[in-house]
C-alpha cells in the first residue's frame, strides 16, 4: 500500500542457505512473509509500515559467506539487499525472539479462555511460533484499569504488549485524536484521557489491528463464538456505495434463536478496502438481527374494525410461505389475464438479480426505481459522466498515491467513509514522495514522518465542517453554487493559455490561496477529484466533471502521458447506496417515484392496481403526503422486505427478504465495479432472496386456472422465464444478455456447479465444532447440510479450505496463523491483491463523450434572498444516515437526534436558539429537529440531517421562512 | 498340525488361569477415579460454575458432540448459556477434559448410560452440572484470570500487582 513505483527490481537473497528472488525495495520481514516463512512480528503492519518497536522480528545478518557469527537485525527495519545472507533459524535469532516474547508475556493476564481474541490471536500464534510455552517469571504482574470506550469496542488493557499498532493506526493512519499512549516505562497505557466513545469512524479496525485482546468487538461478544465456529463467505458491504469486501461470520444458534449473524470483519480487497473497514460497515450488520426483522410472510388482517383503529398502518398476521406464494400468484395471474396492473418498485440496496427478477415480472414499462426524481436523476448523471472516456474512477491505492485531491461538496467521511480514509493517506503522498527522493523507503514509517511540513495539496470544499478539515491545505465552506463556480474557475485556469483568472467570490478563499490552488493543480500529475450525490446538486456533479475533463486535457497537453489510460482524469463520484449505479442501469431517469405518483394522479383507470415494492421504503424517498397518496391510490400493496418500515406497515402482504449476507447477488459500487456477494448463512425462518419469492409466485401463477387463456404473449414468455430460474447465476446471465452494460455479469464468478477438482468450497472452517450436538436438542440425528443452488459452496466443513485454491474462500486462516494476519499467506506479497481472488468486474459501459447540460455561468443560481427563504443543505452522518445500519442496536445507541444547523446570524434572524427543538414544515410534512449553531455553515443555508430514521425523507431544496418555527420540546 | 496342537494346548491351559471378567451387574468392578466415563460439569470451591464457555472442549472433541454458547453474566463472568453433549456420539476419549483450562469438564467412572431412545442421550447443562469440584478440589479459574468479575477487581488476582495509576509519574 505504501509502495511507490510499478516496475519492480528484483534482489537475490539467501535465507538459511537457500537462495530466493524477491522484490527489491521492501523490508526483509515483508520479503520473508512473501516467501511464506514463519517469522514472528508484532508492530509491523503492511499498511502502517515499520517502526521497529517490538523487537520480535529479529533475524541474523551475515557480512559474507565466511561470517559465522553475524549480527542481529530487526527484519522489519532492514531493506533487502541483493546478495545479502540472512538466517531466521540461527540459534542467536531464535533465542533472542524467545526472550522477547517471554518478556512481553511476563505481565500478560491468565485470560485466554475468557478473551474474545482467543483462537484468532496474533499473540497466541507468535508465542507458539517462538516456542515460549512455559512461564518462568515469578514476579507480580503489572495491571491496568480498563476504560469504557462506547458500545462498539471493549477495552482490556492488561492484555497489551505495547506494540503501538493501535495508536499508529488510529492517529497516524485514521487521523483520530482521542486515543493515546499514556504513562511511561513498562506501564504505558493505550486509551483515552477519560472514558467515552472513541470518536473516529474507523475505530472498529482496532479490533483487527491490535494483535492481542485489548480491543475486541463488543457487539460480537454479546453473541460470541470462536472464529473456528464461524461459517463465512465473501460478501460486500451493503451500507454505502464504496463496495468494501467483507467476511461476515455466522453460526446457527443451538437454541433456535433466529439471529445467526455474529460479526463482520474485513476481507482484503486491494482496489477497495485494503485492510480496513469503517464502523458503519463493521457494526451495521446488527440490522439483520434487529427486532424489526421480518422472518415470516405476513398478511394484513382485513376486518374493518381493526383497520379503522389502526389508522393507515395495518395489523399483520403470519401466514405460511405456501399461502403467501399463492396469494402473490393470484395477483400475478390477474396481471397475466390483463385484469390487474402490477407496478414493481425496485431497490438501490438490493442486488441486480433481485431487481431484474422484479422487472421481468412486471415488465420494463411497469418497473420503477424506488427513488425519488432527484435521486435517480443524480444517479443517471453520475452514470453518464463515468461513461466519458476522459475520466475514470480511481481505486483506493490510486487515491492514496494522488499528488493532489479536490473534494467538491461531498462529505465523504460520512457518505463514503473508506474513500475518506484513502484521501487521508493521499495527504501524505507528498511526504512519501519526498522521502523517496531522499532514498528513504515508504515503509520506514517513522523516518518518513520526520519530514514534517510537506503536505499534499488537498482542497476540501464542503457545506459544513468535515472530518477531513484537519488535513486540508485549503478549506472552503460554501453553498453548492459557489462550489460550482470554484470548480469552473479552476477548470478555466487549467485550460486558459493566459489571461487573468479571478478567484470566485467565496468567503474565506483569498486570492493568494486561490492562485496557489491553480498552481498546484497545474503541477499535479495524478490529481484526484472527488464529489458525489450527497448535496443533491446536478450542477455540482457537472462542475466536477468539467473540472475533471480540464484536468485530463491538461495532463495530455503538458505531461505528455503516452498511455491514454494515464491521461484520463481520476474522478470519484460517490453514490448513496450499495447498488445505486446498478439500479441506474436498469431504468431510465423517468422511472422514478415522483413520476409514478404523477401518472397515478392523472389517470383514472378502473383497473385494479398492485404496488409490488421490493426492499424499498417509499416513505424514505417521498414526503409522507406523497407516499400516502401513492399508497392510497392502489388497492393492493405487496412488499418484499428485510426489516419493518413505514411502507411495510401499510402492506397487505409482506414477504421476508434475505439480507445481503443471506443470499447471492451482484452489487455495483460507485466506481462501476460489479461485485458478487455470496450467501454466508441460510437465513432463519422463511427468509429467502426476493427473486426466489417472485420466481415461486410466477411458477404458481402459471398453474392457476385460466391464467394462460388470456393476456398477451410477451407477458407469458417473461413469466415463464422467471418461473424457470433456479440459480441466481442464470439471472446474471439473462441480465448480461438484456443489458450490454451488464455483460460482464456472465463472467463474474463460478456457476453453482463449477466445482474445483470436484470439490465445493467449504463455508465452515475445518475445526468447526459442535456439528453433532448443536441441533441435538430438537433432533439427535444430524441434519443434512442445505444445498446451495447458487454457488459451488457447501454449508458445511466439507470441501476446499484454503483461500489460495478457491476465490470463494473467505476464512482467513493458514496453519500457524490463526489470526487475521494469515492474509499474507494468500497474497503474493503483503499488501498485494489476493491470490486466486476474482471479485469484481467493471461494467461494460460504452464510452460516450459527456456534454454538460448547462454552460458554466448558468449553473450558478443566486443564493436565496434571506427575506423569503433558506437553502436546505443535506448533511450526513456515518451513524444515522444509513437506512439499514440505523436498525443496528449499537449504532442506533450513538446516533444523534435529527438536527438542523444554522449560521448564528440566521438563528438570530429567525429568533431561535441553539439546543431548541424546531419544526420545519413542507408540503404537509413536519420535521421535528434540534437546532444547532455553526459558524462554518454558509449564510442563508440550513444543514439538515439526512437519512435519519425519524425523519425519513428530507425537506426540499428551498424552505420559506414561515415554515421554520419553534417545535414542541 | 503342530500349530493346531499348540493352540489346543494354549486354550486348555487357560482353563486354569484366574478369571478377569466379573458377573456384572451383580458384581461391580473397581473403576479408578480417572476412568473415562460419563461427563460432568463441575463447580469451583466457591460453588460457582467452573465452565467459562471458552469452547476449547468443543473444538477438541473428535466427533464434535459438544456445543455451547457463551454469555456474560452481570457479575462479569463468562458462562455457557447452554451446554450440550450428545452422548450418543461421544467416544469417551477425554480430550475435552484435557483441553479444559478450568477443570470444569471432567469424565467420571460412570459408564452406565443406556437408553432406548437416542434422543435421551442428549444432555443439557442442567443434566451435566454437579454440585462439587470433582477431581480437582482447589482450582478456581477466576482467582487467576486477569478479567474483572464481581468480588475481584483489577490487581486482586493471584500474582497481580495493584493497578497502575497512569496519571502518576510512575518512576
Ligand atoms: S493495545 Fe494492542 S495494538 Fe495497542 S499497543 Fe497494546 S497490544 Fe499493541
Ligand atoms: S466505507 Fe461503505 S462499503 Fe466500506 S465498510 Fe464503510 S459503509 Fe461499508
Ligand atoms: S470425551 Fe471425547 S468424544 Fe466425548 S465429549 Fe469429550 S472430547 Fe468429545
Ligand atoms: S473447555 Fe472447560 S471451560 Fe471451556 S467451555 Fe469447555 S468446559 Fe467450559
Ligand atoms: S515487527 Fe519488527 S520490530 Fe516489531
Amino acid at each position: 500500500m505504501l509502495k511507490a513505483g510499478n516496475a519492480q527490481a528484483m534482489a537475490t537473497i539467501t535465507i538459511d542457505n537457500r537462495q530466493y528472488e524477491v522484490d527489491d525495495g521492501q523490508n526483509l520481514l515483508s520479503a520473508c512473509l512473501s516467501l511464506k516463512k514463519n517469522l514472528p512480528y508484532f508492530c509491523w503492519h503492511p499498511a502502517l509500515g515499520s517502526v521497529g518497536a517490538c523487537r520480535q522480528c529479529a533475524v541474523v545478518l551475515f557480512k559474507d559467506a565466511d561470517d559465522q557469527r553475524g549480527t542481529l537485525v530487526m527484519s522489519c527495519m532492514t531493506p533487502v539487499k541483493d546478495g545479502a545472507i540472512y538466517s531466521i533459524d540461527a540459534p542467536t535469532a531464535q533465542d533472542f525472539r524467545a526472550g522477547i516474547i517471554e518478556n512481553l508475556m511476563t505481565n500478560h493476564p491468565h485470560d485466554c479462555p475468557v478473551c474474545e481474541e482467543g483462537g484468532e490471536c496474533h499473540l497466541q500464534d507468535m508465542t507458539l511460533m517462538s516456542g515460549h510455552t512455559q512461564r518462568r517469571f515469578q514476579g507480580r504482574k503489572r495491571t491496568h484499569n480498563n476504560q469504557y470506550l462506547g458500545p462498539f469496542i471493549n477495552h482490556e488493557m492488561n492484555r497489551c504488549i505495547t506494540c503501538y499498532r493501535c495508536v499508529r493506526f488510529y492517529r497516524d493512519h485514521a487521523g483520530g485524536t482521542d486515543l493515546q499512549a499514556l504513562g511511561r516505562n513498562h506501564q504505558v497505557y493505550f486509551g483515552r484521557q477519560e472514558d467515552g466513545l472513541l470518536d473516529n469512524g474507523f475505530s472498529g479496525n482496532l479490533v483487527e489491528v491490535c494483535p492481542t485482546g485489548v480491543f475486541t468487538d463488543k457487539t460480537y461478544s454479546r453473541h460470541y463464538v470462536r472464529k473456528w465456529d464461524l461459517q463465512t463467505a465473501p460478501s460486500v458491504c451493503e451500507h454505502c456505495a464504496v463496495g468494501c469486501n467483507t467476511a461476515p461470520g455466522a453460526r446457527r444458534d443451538g437454541k433456535g434463536d433466529p439471529r445467526q449473524l455474529r460479526r463482520v470483519t474485513n476481507l482484503f480487497h486491494r482496489q477497495i478496502n485494503g485492510y480496513f473497514l469503517c464502523d458503519r460497515g463493521r457494526f451495521g450488520y446488527e440490522y439483520a438481527n434487529s427486532a424489526a426483522r421480518i422472518y415470516t410472510p405476513q398478511a394484513a388482517l382485513t376486518q374493518p374494525l381493526i383497520q379503522t383503529t389502526a389508522g393507515s398502518a395495518k395489523v399483520h398476521q403470519s401466514l405460511s410461505p405456501a399461502d403467501a406464494v399463492a396469494r402473490l400468484a393470484v395477483t400475478i395471474a390477474q396481471m397475466r389475464s390483463g385484469n390487474r396492473r402490477v407496478i414493481g418498485i425496485g431497490s438501490s440496496r438490493s442486488s441486480l438479480e433481485n431487481n431484474f427478477a422484479l422487472q421481468t415480472l412486471v415488465g420494463r414499462e411497469h418497473f420503477y426505481a424506488g427513488l425519488d426524481e432527484r435521486s435517480l436523476a443524480l444517479l443517471k448523471l453520475v452514470d453518464r459522466i463515468q461513461r466519458d472516456p476522459r475520466v475514470h474512477s480511481p481505486g483506493t491505492p490510486e487515491i492514496e498515491r494522488a499528488d493532489m485531491v479536490i473534494v467538491l461538496g461531498e462529505d465523504i467521511a460520512d457518505t463514503a467513509p473508506r474513500i475518506a480514509l484513502a484521501v487521508r493517506q493521499a495527504a501524505r503522498s507528498a511526504q512519501i514522495a519526498r522521502a523517496g527522493e531522499l532514498k528513504i523507503p515508504a515503509w520506514q514509517d517513522d523516518s518518513v514522518r520526520q519530514l514534517t511540513g510537506i503536505r499534499t495539496p488537498l482542497l476540501v470544499a464542503s457545506a459544513e465542517r468535515t472530518d477531513l478539515d484537519d488535513i486540508a491545505s485549503c478549506r472552503v465552506r460554501a453553498a453548492p453554487e459557489q462550489m460550482v463556480a470554484l470548480a469552473d474557475v479552476l477548470a478555466q485556469a487549467l485550460t486558459a493559455e493566459s489571461g487573468e483568472i479571478h478567484a470566485p467570490d467565496i468567503a474565506g478563499l483569498d486570492t493568494g490561496e486561490f492562485t496557489a490552488l491553480v498552481e498546484q493543480l497545474k503541477q499535479a500529475r495524478h490529481p484526484v477529484i472527488v464529489s458525489g450525490c450527497g448535496l443533491q446538486s446536478q450542477e455540482l456533479l457537472q462542475a466536477a466533471a468539467r473540472l475533471a475533463f480540464a484536468v485530463a486535457g491538461h495532463k495530455e497537453a503538458n505531461h505528455r502521458q503516452t498511455d491514454s489510460r494515464e491521461a484520463r482524469a481520476a474522478l470519484y463520484l460517490a453514490c448513496p447506496e450499495a447498488n445505486s449505479l446498478g439500479l441506474a442501469q436498469l431504468c431510465d431517469a423517468r422511472q422514478n417515484l415522483n413520476q409514478l405518483h404523477r401518472e397515478r394522479q392523472s389517470e383514472h383507470t378502473p383497473q385494479p392496481t398492485t404496488l409490488l415494492v421490493m426492499e424499498a421504503d417509499l416513505y424514505r424517498q417521498l414526503p409522507a403526503s406523497v407516499a400516502d397518496q401513492l399508497c392510497a391510490g392502489v388497492d393492493e400493496i405487496i412488499q418484499l422486505e428485510i426489516v419493518h418500515n413505514r411502507t411495510s406497515a401499510r402492506a397487505d402482504l409482506i414477504l421476508p427478504a434475505a439480507a445481503t449476507p443471506e443470499y447471492e447477488g451482484t452489487l455495483v459500487n460507485s466506481g462501476g465495479l460489479a461485485q458478487r456477494h455470496y450467501a454466508v448463512y441460510e437465513g432463519s425462518g422463511w427468509i429467502q432472496a426476493s427473486w426466489r419469492w417472485l420466481a415461486d409466485a410466477a411458477a404458481a401463477s402459471g398453474e392457476l386456472a385460466g391464467a394462460e387463456l388470456s393476456g398477451d404473449e410477451e407477458t407469458h414468455a417473461r413469466l415463464q422465464s422467471l418461473a424457470r430460474w433456479r440459480h441466481v447465476t442464470q439471472l446474471s446471465v439473462a441480465l448480461a444478455e438484456s443489458y450490454p452494460e451488464l455483460a460482464p455479469l456472465a463472467e463474474l464468478g463460478p456457476d453453482w456447479d463449477q466445482t474445483i477438482e470436484g470439490q465445493k468450497t467449504a463455508r465452515q472452517p475445518h475445526r468447526y465444532s459442535g456439528r453433532t450436538a448443536i441441533q441435538a436438542e430438537r433432533q439427535v440425528a444430524e441434519y443434512k447440510p442445505l444445498p446451495d443452488d447458487d454457488a459451488p459452496m457447501a454449508f458445511s466443513m466439507e470441501g476446499i479450505q484454503f483461500a489460495c485454491q478457491s476465490p470463494l474462500q473467505a476464512n482467513n486462516w493458514a496453519p500457524g496463523w490463526n489470526s487475521n494476519q494469515a492474509i499474507h499467506c494468500y497474497q503474493p506479497k503483503p499488501g498485494a491483491a489476493r491470490l486466486g481472488h476474482s471479485s469484481g468486474q467493471p461494467l461494460a459501459r460504452k464510452a460516450v463523450v459527456f456534454h454538460s447540460d448547462s454552460a458554466a455561468g448558468d449553473a450558478a443560481r443566486p443564493t436565496a434572498d434571506p427575506s423569503d427563504g433558506f437553502r436546505i443543505l443535506p448533511l450526513y452522518r456515518m451513524f444515522g444516515s444509513g437506512e439499514l445500519s440505523n436498525y443496528a442496536g449499537a449504532i442506533a445507541s450513538v446516533t444523534e437526534e435529527p438536527f438542523a444547523v444554522f449560521h448564528p446570524q440566521d438563528l438570530e434572524l429567525l429568533s431561535l436558539t441553539a439546543g431548541q427543538q424546531i419544526a420545519i414544515t413542507e408540503s404537509g410534512d413536519r420535521w421535528q429537529l434540534l437546532a444547532k449553531v455553526s459558524d462554518t455553515i454558509p449564510r442563508h443555508c440550513i444543514g439538515v440531517s439526512t437519512g435519519f430514521t425519524q425523519m425519513a425523507s428530507i425537506p426540499g431544496a428551498y424552505i420559506e421562512r414561515e415554515q421554520i418555527a419553534p417545535g414542541d420540546a | 498340525m503342530i500349530s493346531i496342537l499348540r493352540s489346543l494346548w494354549l486354550v486348555f491351559r487357560h482353563l486354569f488361569t484366574r478369571r478377569v471378567t466379573v458377573e456384572y451387574p451383580e458384581e461391580m468392578p473397581y473403576l479408578a477415579p480417572r476412568y473415562r466415563g460419563r461427563i460432568v460439569l463441575t463447580r469451583d470451591p466457591d460453588g460457582d460454575e467452573r465452565c467459562v464457555a471458552c469452547n476449547l472442549c468443543a473444538v477438541a472433541c473428535p466427533p464434535d458432540c459438544i456445543s455451547l454458547q457463551k454469555m456474560e453474566d452481570a457479575d462479569g463472568r463468562w458462562r455457557p448459556e447452554f451446554f450440550r453433549i450428545n452422548f450418543s456420539r461421544c467416544i469417551m476419549c477425554g480430550l475435552c477434559e484435557d483441553a479444559c483450562p478450568t477443570y470444569a469438564i471432567q469424565l467420571t467412572p460412570d459408564f452406565e448410560m443406556c437408553e432406548y431412545d437416542r434422543q435421551n442421550m442428549v444432555y443439557e447443562k442442567e443434566d451435566l452440572l454437579i454440585n462439587g469440584p470433582g477431581k480437582y478440589h482447589e482450582y478456581s479459574f477466576y482467582r487467576h484470570a486477569g478479567k474483572t468479575v464481581s468480588g475481584k477487581a483489577k490487581g486482586e488476582a493471584a500474582g497481580e500487582a495493584k493497578p497502575v495509576n497512569v496519571k502518576s509519574l510512575n518512576l
